[in-house]
C-alpha cells in the first residue's frame, strides 16, 4: 500500500536538477517516455529520475512491510475460519508486495539491506496511515477496504509509469489488491449490516480512520511544488488532489450506501465541477506523524528492528561472504 | 520500557521501545535468484521475478510461495542472477532491421497470381 | 463392516485430534506473519500456516457430517479441556529454532498420518488425505531444506537446532499418545493406530536428522509428554483460545 504523499523533493526545485545532464541523452530519454516506452534498469537515466524512483519504490515497499503490522494486530483474533484465512492471506500478500517492490528498487542499485536500515533508522519514510493503531477488529476491516482502495487508486496510476521493473511489480500487486478490496468490503458490509454492536464498531473505526485516509493521498496540490518534471518523466502519475478526488468519487457513495456516516459535515460532491469538496484535513498533524510523532511510529520501527534482530542468527548461518551480489536484473 | 501493544504478538515479544538493534550488514539478505515459472506442461518457462536466498534449494522453496501461490504452476527454475548474461539495451539496434527481412517470412512468398496467370496462358494456348 | 458406537467414537476422537492439532499449530505459526527472519521465508511460513488452518477446516467439516456442530462453533467455542491437540502444538512460537523444529517434527507426522489415511474406509477422510497430499509434501520439503541448511550453517545454528531437537523430542512423541479406541480403529479399517504411526515417524525423522549431522534423543528412554489428547494441556492453551475467540465474544450472536 502506498499513498501519493511525499515523493517530491528535499525542498529543491526538481527542474534545476537536470541542469548537469547531457542534453542529447536527456532528450532521447524524454522522447522514449513521451512515446510511451518503458525505461529499463540498464538504460541511461537522469540522476534525479533514478533518485526519485528509488525513493518512491522503497517508500512503497516500506509501506507494505509496516502496513502488515496494524492489520497483523488482528491476525490471532480474526473471528472464524473465513476471516482468519483471508486475513492471513492478505497480510501475506502485503509482505509479498514489499518483497517485489524492494526487488524493483534494487534494480537501481540500492540493496535491500540499505533500504531496511534507512527504514529502521527513520531516514526513509512510509505511508503515514500505518502509524495509527488498529484498535478493534473493525479497524482491520476499514483498513482492508479503504486504505487498500486508496492504495489501488495510486498503484493503478503508477503502473502506467515509465519505469519497467516498477510497472511489472505493480501489475502483479494490483491483481492481488483486488482480492484485498473485495475482502475488506465484505468485512465492512458484514459489520455494517450486522448487530448494533457491530455497526457501532465499524462506525467508530471509520470516524477514527477518516482523517488518516484523507491524509493518505498527500498534501493539497496548492502545497506540493515542482511536480511537472516528475509528471513528464512519468514518475508521478497524478496530482494528490486528483487521486483523492478519484477515491472519494468511487468510495464515499459506497460508504453512505451502508448507512454509515463520515466525520466531515462539508463533504459533498459539487455537481457542477464534478469535484468533491471537504474540510481540508489538518496538514500539521500529517507532518507531525510523518516526522515520527504519530501514535504508533515508535512501536512500528521497534517491531521491525526486533524482527530483523531475531532473524539474524538464521541469516548469519547461511551467509556466504565470498559470493558476489549483483542487482536483480528486471 | 517494554512495548505493550494492541497486538498480543508484539506484547509477547518483549520489545524495548527504544531498541537500536536490527541494523543489517551488507549481503545479510543474501544474493538473488531469478525465478522462471512454467504454468502448464508444454508451455515455456517465463520469468516471474527474483528472490533473495542463500542457496538454490531455498530459492526454489521461496519462489514457490512468492510467485506461484495463486493460479497454475507445474515447474519452477531458479538461476543465480549473477550467472545471467544479457544483451545491452544500448545495443537494441542490433534487432532493428529484423522485422524488415521479409525473405524470412511466409508472407513474402505469394505465388498464386503467377500460377493463375500461368493457367490462363495454358488455356489460351 | 457396520460401525458400532465405539467405532464412531474412535473416528471422532481421531478427527478431533487431527483437526485440533492443525488449527492450533496453524494459529501459532500465523503469528510469524510479518515478523519472520527474511521476507521470502515469512511468505512461505504464512502459506503453510494457512494450509494448516484450511486442513483443520476440512476435517471439522467431516465431523460436522458426523453430527458435531459446525466448524466455527467447534473451533471457536470450546475450552482447553475439550481440545484434543498435543502439547507440542500449543506452546508459544518461541524463537525460530523452536518453531522450525516443531514444524519439522509435526509435518513429518502429519504427512505419514495422511499417507496412512489415504486407504481408510472412511471415504470423506480418504478424500481429504488425498487432496492435501501435495500441500503437506511442500511442508516437509520446506522443513527438510531448512534443517539441512542450518546443520551446515554456523556452529550457532547447528547448536540452536540441536538444542531445540533435544527439548522438543518428548513433546513430539506426545503426538502419538494412544487413544481409547486404537483396536476399534484398526479392526474397522479406519486407521492403523498411533503406534504404527510413531514407528513410521521414527523411521523417517531419525535417519533424516542423523544424515544432516544432528543427534536424536533415544525414543525408548524418552518419556513422551502425553495428556493433550485427553484434554490435559499446558498453561498456554487456554490463553490462546481466549485470544482466538476474543472478537466472537464481543457479540456471540453476530455473524462476523
Ligand atoms: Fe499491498
Ligand atoms: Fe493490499
Amino acid at each position: 500500500m502506498y499513498g501519493n504523499g511525499y515523493i517530491e523533493n528535499d525542498g529543491k526545485p526538481v527542474n534545476s536538477l537536470t541542469v548537469n545532464e547531457d542534453p542529447i541523452k536527456l532528450a532521447a530519454f524524454e522522447a522514449r517516455i513521451a512515446a510511451g516506452d518503458k525505461i529499463e534498469p540498464q538504460d541511461w537515466m537522469p540522476a534525479e529520475y533514478k533518485k526519485q524512483l528509488i525513493r518512491m519504490m522503497e517508500q512503497h515497499a516500506h509501506s507494505e512491510i509496516i502496513g502488515a503490522l496494524p492489520e497483523g494486530t488482528w491476525i490471532t483474533r480474526a473471528p472464524g475460519f473465513r476471516r482468519k484465512l483471508a486475513l492471513m492471506a492478505k497480510v501475506q500478500d502485503e509482505i509479498g508486495h514489499g518483497q517485489l517492490l524492494y526487488s524493483a528498487a534494487e534494480t537501481l542499485g540500492k540493496s535491500r539491506e540499505q533500504m531496511t536500515n534507512d527504514l529502521i533508522n527513520g531516514k526513509s519514510k512510509y505511508s503515514n496511515v500505518f502509524n495509527y493503531p488498529a484498535k478493534t477488529w473493525a479497524d482491520s476491516a476499514v483498513i482492508a477496504w479503504l486504505i487498500d482502495a486508496g492504495a489501488i487508486v495510486n498503484q493503478l496510476a503508477n503502473s502506467k509509469g515509465s519505469y519497467g521493473p516498477y510497472c511489472r511489480a505493480l501489475e502483479r500487486i494490483c491483481a492481488e489488491e483486488s482480492f484485498h478490496l473485495k475482502y475488506g468490503h465484505d468485512n465492512v458490509v458484514f459489520l455494517a449490516t450486522g448487530t448494533p454492536v457491530q455497526r457501532a464498531m465499524v462506525q467508530d473505526a471509520l470516524n477514527r480512520w477518516w482523517e488518516p485516509i484523507m491524509h493518505f493521498f498527500g498534501p493539497s496540490d496548492k502545497e506540493s511544488i515542482h511536480t511537472e518534471t516528475l509528471m513528464r518523466w512519468k514518475v508521478k502519475m497524478g496530482s494528490n488532489d486528483d487521486m483523492r478526488n478519484m477515491f472519494l468519487d468511487m468510495y464515499v457513495p459506497k460508504i453512505w450506501d451502508l448507512g454509515l456516516t463520515l466525520p466531515d459535515p462539508n463533504l459533498h460532491k459539487n455537481e457542477e465541477t464534478g469535484r468533491w469538496e471537504y474540510t481540508e484535513p489538518n496538514w500539521e498533524v500529517f507532518k507531525q506523524v510523518i516526522n515520527g510523532n504519530g501514535p504508533c511510529n515508535k512501536e512500528r520501527l521497534a517491531v521491525r528492528r526486533k524482527a530483523e534482530e531475531n532473524g539474524r542468527w538464521v541469516r548469519k548461518a547461511l551467509m556466504k561472504p565470498e559470493e558476489k551480489y549483483v542487482n536483480p536484473l528486471a | 520500557m517494554k512495548i505493550v501493544s494492541l497486538d498480543p504478538r508484539v506484547t509477547r515479544s518483549n520489545i524495548d521501545e527504544n531498541t537500536q538493534e536490527g541494523v543489517l550488514h551488507e549481503k545479510e539478505h543474501f544474493q538473488t535468484y531469478e525465478v522462471f515459472e512454467q504454468k502448464k506442461r508444454g508451455t515455456h518457462h517465463i520469468h516471474a521475478g527474483s528472490v533473495h536466498a542463500p542457496s538454490a534449494d531455498l530459492a526454489l522453496v521461496f519462489a514457490k510461495e512468492q510467485y506461484s501461490r495463486r493460479g497454475q504452476c507445474v515447474n519452477l527454475w531458479v538461476v543465480k542472477t549473477a550467472d545471467i548474461a544479457a544483451t545491452d539495451y544500448d545495443d537494441a539496434d542490433i534487432f532493428e532491421t529484423t522485422s524488415s527481412k521479409l525473405y524470412r517470412e511466409p508472407d513474402a512468398y505469394k505465388v498464386m497470381d503467377r500460377i493463375n496467370a500461368f493457367k490462363e496462358r495454358q488455356k489460351s494456348n | 463392516m457396520e460401525f458400532t458406537d465405539k467405532h464412531v467414537q474412535g473416528l471422532k476422537d481421531l478427527l478431533y485430534k487431527m483437526a485440533d492439532d492443525l488449527l492450533i499449530l496453524g494459529h501459532r505459526n500465523s503469528e510469524w506473519t510479518g515478523l519472520g527472519p527474511i521476507l521470502e521465508e515469512d511468505i512461505a511460513f504464512s502459506s503453510m500456516a494457512q494450509d494448516k488452518v484450511g486442513q483443520s477446516l476440512a476435517i471439522y467439516e467431516i465431523l460436522n457430517q458426523l453430527g458435531e456442530s459446525d466448524p466455527d462453533t467447534v473451533a471457536f467455542t470450546r475450552n482447553a479441556n475439550q481440545f484434543h491437540c498435543s502439547k507440542l502444538v500449543e506452546l508459544p512460537i518461541g524463537e525460530y529454532d523452536f518453531s522450525l523444529v516443531r514444524h519439522f517434527f509435526y509435518d513429518h507426522a502429519d504427512a505419514i498420518r495422511f499417507e496412512m489415511l489415504a486407504t481408510t474406509v472412511v471415504e470423506p477422510l480418504q478424500m481429504v488425505a488425498k487432496k492435501f497430499k501435495g500441500e503437506i509434501k511442500y511442508h516437509t520439503m520446506h522443513a527438510d531444506v531448512w534443517m539441512k541448511q542450518l546443520a551446515e550453517g554456523s556452529d550457532e545454528s547447528k547448536m540452536r537446532i540441536q538444542n531445540a531437537i533435544n527439548e522438543t523430542f518428548a513433546l513430539a512423541l506426545g503426538m502419538f499418545e494412544p487413544s481409547d479406541f486404537e483396536a476399534e480403529l484398526q479392526e474397522a479399517g479406519i486407521f492403523d493406530g498411533e503406534f504404527v504411526l510413531r514407528e513410521k515417524w521414527l523411521n523417517k525423522v531419525v535417519p533424516l536428522l542423523e544424515s544432516f549431522g544432528y543427534s536424536v534423543p533415544d525414543a525408548t528412554t524418552t518419556i513422551p509428554e502425553f495428556g493433550g489428547r485427553k484434554g490435559q494441556h499446558t498453561e498456554y492453551l487456554q490463553p490462546l483460545l481466549d485470544e482466538m475467540t476474543e472478537v466472537f465474544a464481543i457479540d456471540p450472536g453476530a455473524d462476523w
